[in-house]
């Protein structure tokens, strides 16, 4: 048996609930939850869908760390598994958090190609090298879970800051050698949410459970910026 | 979250911890140098009789314990400033937990050196 300590919400109050789960090996903390919803307290919420770490609904916060929940162990935690909602998000529900602002300024850095020649009528192939590929391969790997959100201490103080994953996305279609669209996501990029909001805590490469390393990424951006407004200055 | 999200530890890697220590070291620093302002402002008064009183309070036995505490938070956040922007741009990313090792060991080998020679100048 373990015990789960689940930090629940109701809408008004904050309280801890315990729960004992029958764990067997290869059981997943996601699975946990399930069984308590399903065998203890159908009021129990939580937010999932793929179970196999690739939607990023799941991301919580167990044992203090930002993980998800389907691919985590029950067996590799202890007698104890604490449970709770991830940091720097709203509470909506249990440890379902508030993401729209998150898919918000996702949105908000244009995550897609563009281009001068976009023409649907007439698509053309796009050719890409290898090497192009992986200038911004990783980047693309983020599943949008939030765990990086949670641990940014400049979103801690900071409701409107982009945040890593959002600023990943930026530089991933930005890296990309089809992308045509740099100046206007380095203007959102260098406004006054944007790349200078990093303090470099570097937590946000620690917990990316796709090992995006997004503070790579947000310090790229803000190196492409830079050159960028420093070059408009100069008039390169 | 606040302010106290800017404070989290729990389950969280040593690079957090070493934001945490350079915000509250800068702050530190920050009363040190307004205090530091103050003093020097007590050389208005010409026969230096102001600033005697006031530095016989600081520059003391009692106070050495102090200003050895005031050195650590020097060195930690010069040092771990300079890892800090040594990474700037990406840089040297790849690398950066062994740095953030290294820094460290610098930081405190360099403190407890200048700790040794303020413990003898003051006649320890
Ligand atoms: C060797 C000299 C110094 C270096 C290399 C240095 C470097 C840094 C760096 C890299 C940061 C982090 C900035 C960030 O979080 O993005 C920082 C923060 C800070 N520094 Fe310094 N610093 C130095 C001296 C000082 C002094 C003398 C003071 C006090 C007057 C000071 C006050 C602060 C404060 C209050 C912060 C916190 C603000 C923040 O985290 O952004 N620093 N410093
Ligand atoms: S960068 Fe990593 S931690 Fe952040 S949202 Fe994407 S997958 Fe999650
Ligand atoms: S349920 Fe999809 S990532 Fe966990």
């Amino acid at each position: 048996m373990v015990r789960f300590k689940i930090r629940r919400y109701d809408g008004k109050k904050s309280y801890w609930q315990s729960f004992e789960v029958p764990a067997r090996r290869g059981m997943t903390v996601l699975e946990a939850l399930y069984y308590i919803k399903e065998n203890y307290d159908s009021s129990l919420a939580f937010r999932a869908s793929c179970r196999m770490g690739i939607c990023g609904s799941c991301a919580m916060k167990i044992n203090d760390k930002p993980r998800l929940a389907c691919e985590t162990q029950v067996l590799t935690l202890g007698n104890t598994v604490k449970v709770e909602p991830l940091d720097n998000f709203k509470v909506i529900k249990d440890l379902i958090t508030e993401f729209d602002g998150f898919f918000e300024k996702h949105k908000a850095v244009k995550p897609y190609l563009i281009r001068k020649d976009d023409n649907y009528a007439e698509p053309k192939e796009l050719l890409q090298s290898p090497e192009e590929l992986n200038e911004y391969y990783v980047f693309t790997l983020c599943i949008k879970c939030g765990a990086c959100y949670s641990v940014c201490p400049a979103a801690a103080t900071l409701d409107e800051c982009l945040g890593p994953a959002a600023m990943t996305a930026a530089y991933r279609f930005c890296a990309d050698s089809r992308d045509e669209g740099q100046k206007e996501r380095y203007e959102i990029a260098s406004s006054s949410n944007g790349v200078w909001r990093c303090h470099l805590a570097m937590e946000c490469s620690e917990v990316c459970p796709k090992n995006v390393e997004p503070a790579k990424a947000v310090q790229l951006l803000r190196r492409k910026t830079a050159f960028s407004i420093l070059k408009s200055l100069l008039r390169w | 979250m606040g302010v106290s999200g800017w404070f989290r530890f729990k389950g969280r890697s040593l690079f957090s911890w070493a934001f945490t220590f350079q915000r509250l070291t800068g702050v530190v620093l920050l009363i040190y140098l307004l205090a530091h302002l103050t003093y020097l402002s007590t050389l208005l008064d010409k026969t230096g009789a102001t600033y005697e009183s006031m530095i016989a309070i600081t520059v003391s036995r009692q106070f050495l314990v102090f200003d050895i505490l005031l050195v650590l938070c020097g060195v930690f956040h010069g040092v771990n400033g300079f890892r800090i922007i040594l990474h700037e741009f990406g840089i040297a990313y790849e690398y950066r937990k062994p740095l953030l090792a290294i820094f460290t060991v610098i930081a405190v080998v360099v403190w407890l050196y200048a700790s040794y020679i303020m413990y003898s100048l003051t006649g320890g």
